[in-house]
């Protein structure tokens, strides 16, 4: 147990925020900035590609569908791989650690995203696509002003749980040696040596706390928006949100 | 204004609508009554393209609904075409003023300032002017079904279609929508009504028509079709209703 906080007395700093600033930045600071540019970046081609299964046309819809079977079919350490041997062939350079697992975490959440997205889409009412092009919306203006603003906020849940995936999927990003959590753990133990059971346990903890942090927060942020649909001061009971809150079918 | 001719539509091998060949005069009310399932719903839903006909022809205030128009003429005869569902479908996430003032705004054009003091007309004309910032599931079936209405006003539609507007309504807040449908009427609005409600339909419209199978069976007065109907089809399903 001492050594348990005699390591996270000596080593927080390399834990939290690796060798920066004298160094590049690292441990914790690395994964939460790499998981939140994945879930950013990867947000509006996930929008695209649930658009696209969810248009009708039958060559967007099968074309979205292949690239969400295909990514959902690989494991991700081989499309670290991949993303790691293809991307400096195909741009003629070399690209830092980071930069593929970017690359690589955008195009592997994109499909699960891309499918939270369509079942969002897909649960609300056929009753609210049909009135907004009633009035007269275009396609973009029923989407922009009527479907998403409800699939998203009823994808919200999702959305977090996902970012939580996402953060735990960077810890693979030690096998092309990024300088995050996990990688900045295995440099701890590499100077430690004895106390490898300590050391991994605090890693595990530290994934957990910031996990289990985010899945709380999203819970807050469902409730506040929540709150403020209803008004403030408004005593009565909760409003539905979106047209079918209930149940968005989780992927 | 809204003229049918020989209207027909498949869903796969059923043939959901045969022959129609109608027509709505400007500032008539039409109520059309039948039997589940023989084609009302389907039939007002062909005029502003919410359903595809396989043949004929759908003229709506000049503009013909049927010929293979591109999208951008559908989004305009679809403005131009006020549209009431059954299931109210408001959107859940706007107060009932946004709901109201968004065709405005994004179809038509109109400045926020402009759409605001229309729709806060139109909520008066519905009598829903006090609860503008309410959201839908704050509002009862009937408020929701009268922002509805004012909703599909604003965008000024020379005709409104109603697709069964007060079925899902609990029995007494079926009366507030009828009323608000009434004074329409009264001012001469063009309506086509789909409805299950027979005093409505005897004592606004001006013309009832009768469907049975996908097909106009009957189409007379009001005054003709509830003391004589002709059609042996119409005498049953009136008999049906008396009963209950």
């Amino acid at each position: 147990m001492t050594e348990l906080f005699s390591i996270l007395h000596d080593y927080w700093k390399l834990l939290l925020i690796g060798s920066y600033p004298r160094g590049p930045l690292g441990g914790l600071a690395m994964t939460l900035l790499l998981s939140a540019l994945s879930l950013m970046l990867t947000f509006p081609l996930s929008v695209l590609l649930a658009l696209a299964r969810t248009s009708g046309r039958v060559s967007l819809v099968r074309l979205s569908a292949a690239w969400v079977a295909v990514i959902r079919g690989i494991p991700l350490v081989m499309l670290i791989f991949w993303v790691y041997f293809l991307v400096p062939l195909l741009i003629g350079r070399n690209i830092s650690g980071f930069a593929t697992m970017l690359c690589t975490l955008i195009i592997y959440e994109s499909a699960y995203i891309c499918e939270i997205i369509r079942a969002g889409i897909q649960a609300l009412p056929q009753g609210q696509h049909e009135a907004g092009r009633a009035l007269g919306l275009n396609y973009i203006q029923c989407h922009l002003r009527v479907i998403l603003p409800q699939a998203l906020f009823n994808t919200l849940p999702s959305m977090l749980n996902q970012f939580v995936s996402i953060i735990k999927e960077t810890s693979l990003g030690y096998v092309i040696n990024v300088q995050e959590l996990t990688f900045a753990a295995s440099q701890v133990n590499g100077q430690v040596l004895t106390f490898p059971f300590q050391i991994f346990f605090i890693l595990a903890a530290g994934y957990f706390l910031v996990c289990y942090a985010f899945t709380r927060l999203a819970h807050l942020l469902e409730r506040s928006i929540q709150r403020k649909r209803l008004g403030q001061g408004h005593e009565g009971p909760p409003v539905p949100l979106a047209a079918s809150p209930a149940d968005v079918p989780q992927v | 204004m809204i003229i049918f001719s020989n209207v027909q539509k498949w869903y796969g091998r059923y043939h959901a609508l045969k022959y129609i060949t109608a027509e709505v005069k400007k500032g008539e009310v039409v109520v059309l009554l039948g039997p589940s399932g023989s084609g009302k719903s389907t039939l007002i839903r062909t005029v502003n393209r919410l359903e595809e006909v396989q043949e004929g022809q759908i003229l709506f205030d000049g503009f013909d609904v049927t010929s293979t128009a591109r999208h951008q003429d559908v989004n305009e005869l679809r403005s131009r075409v006020g549209f009431v569902f059954q299931q109210f479908n408001l959107f859940p996430h706007m107060s009932a003023l946004d709901n109201v003032t968004l065709a405005p705004i994004h179809v038509k054009g109109l400045k926020r300032s402009h759409a605001r003091e229309l729709a806060m007309t139109l909520l008066e004309r519905v009598g829903m002017r006090h609860k503008a910032g309410s959201f839908p599931g704050q509002l009862s079936g009937g408020q929701q079904q009268r922002v509805a209405i004012a909703r599909a006003l604003a965008m000024e539609p020379p005709a409104m279609l109603f697709d069964e507007p007060t079925s899902a309504l609990d029995p007494e807040m079926v009366g507030e929508v009828l009323s608000v449908m009434r004074d329409l009427a009264n001012d001469g609005m063009t309506m086509m009504c789909v409805t299950h409600e027979m005093n409505f339909a005897r004592e606004v419209a001006d013309s009832i028509w009768f469907m049975d199978g996908g097909e106009i069976v009957e189409k007379s007065t009001p005054e003709v079709f509830f003391s004589n109907p002709t059609h042996d089809r119409a005498q049953r399903f009136l008999a049906d209703r008396s009963k209950r």
